[in-house]
């Protein structure tokens, strides 16, 4: 079963898209979190090691898939990524779904037991979901 | 609750099997459908197909909570399964879809057609019917 983390700029947000996403889950899947930056004045920023050590705390031979909110959010992901070991870092997917929608919807397929590929491509059709039914 | 069903007999897999003749990559991925709001295929006749209409109890409605219930459910099966908001007027949405299952906004007391075609149609029914 996959590990998911969850990357925001802010560490309440990260906290609460984890809420969700455990909600949806069950607790068979690990999610870890890395909001907000590291130390300093800022309130609101995205850390590269607290993403690294997020992916370590969910870490599993099945993968990890990460979800981010927007632009430095994914940088620092990258970031994360390289810091890896290359055998590590080939299990790990950074998403292109929405951070809320791909979360609720990762964690329900990854408790399904599906795999990295298969979780992802269903969280990035988040993307094209209409929300409001006449709108479908 | 009023119940619809209809049945037909099983036809051979052989369509079946003939999708899941892809590299291994691309069939995880093509298992994972995209949210388009397609009905039911219209080759549905020649499947054993099953449909009900179920009313909403919970005051809260079909919420994300029950909704990953039900697509837990939905996802054990084969079958082709998909529910419209006949008190909506909506399309058909697939149930293996959290995100479309949201979609159907459904409030209590609001009645979803519930549809099935392939192989386990019955069972999936039977299975969902109670969930709402």
């Amino acid at each position: 079963m996959i590990g998911l983390v969850i990357v925001s700029h802010s560490a309440k947000l990260a906290e609460g898209v984890h809420e969700l996403a455990a909600q949806m889950a069950g607790d068979q899947v690990g999610i870890s979190q890395a909001g907000g930056p590291s130390d300093g004045p800022e309130a609101l920023g995205t850390d590269a090691f607290k993403i690294l050590s997020a992916i370590n705390e969910v870490w599993c031979e099945d993968g990890v898939l990460l979800l981010m909110d927007v632009g430095s959010s994914v940088m620092s992901a990258e970031i994360a990524l390289e810091m890896l070991p290359e055998r590590q870092r080939q299990k790990c997917l950074l998403s292109n779904a929405p951070l809320v929608e791909g979360a609720i919807v990762a964690a329900l397929h990854a408790s399904l037991g599906e795999p990295l590929q298969s979780v992802n491509a269903v969280a990035e059709a988040a993307l094209s979901a209409p929300k409001l039914a006449n709108s479908a | 609750m009023e119940t619809h069903s209809s049945q037909t007999f099983p036809q051979k897999e052989s369509l079946q099997r003939n999708e899941q003749r892809e590299e291994p990559g691309a069939n995880s991925i093509s298992r994972a459908q995209p949210p388009e709001s397609k009905p039911a295929p219209s080759n549905h006749s020649h499947q054993p197909s099953k449909s009900v209409v179920v009313t909403i109890t919970n005051p809260r409605g079909l919420h994300l909570r029950s909704g990953r219930d039900v697509v837990r459910i939905a996802s054990q099966f084969q079958a082709r399964i998909t529910a419209s908001n006949l008190s909506r007027n909506s399309k058909p949405v697939d149930l293996k879809s959290i995100l479309q299952l949201v979609q159907l906004q459904a409030r209590q007391g609001h009645k979803l057609q519930l549809a099935a075609s392939g192989p386990d149609a019955d069972a999936a029914i039977e299975a969902l019917r109670s969930q709402f």
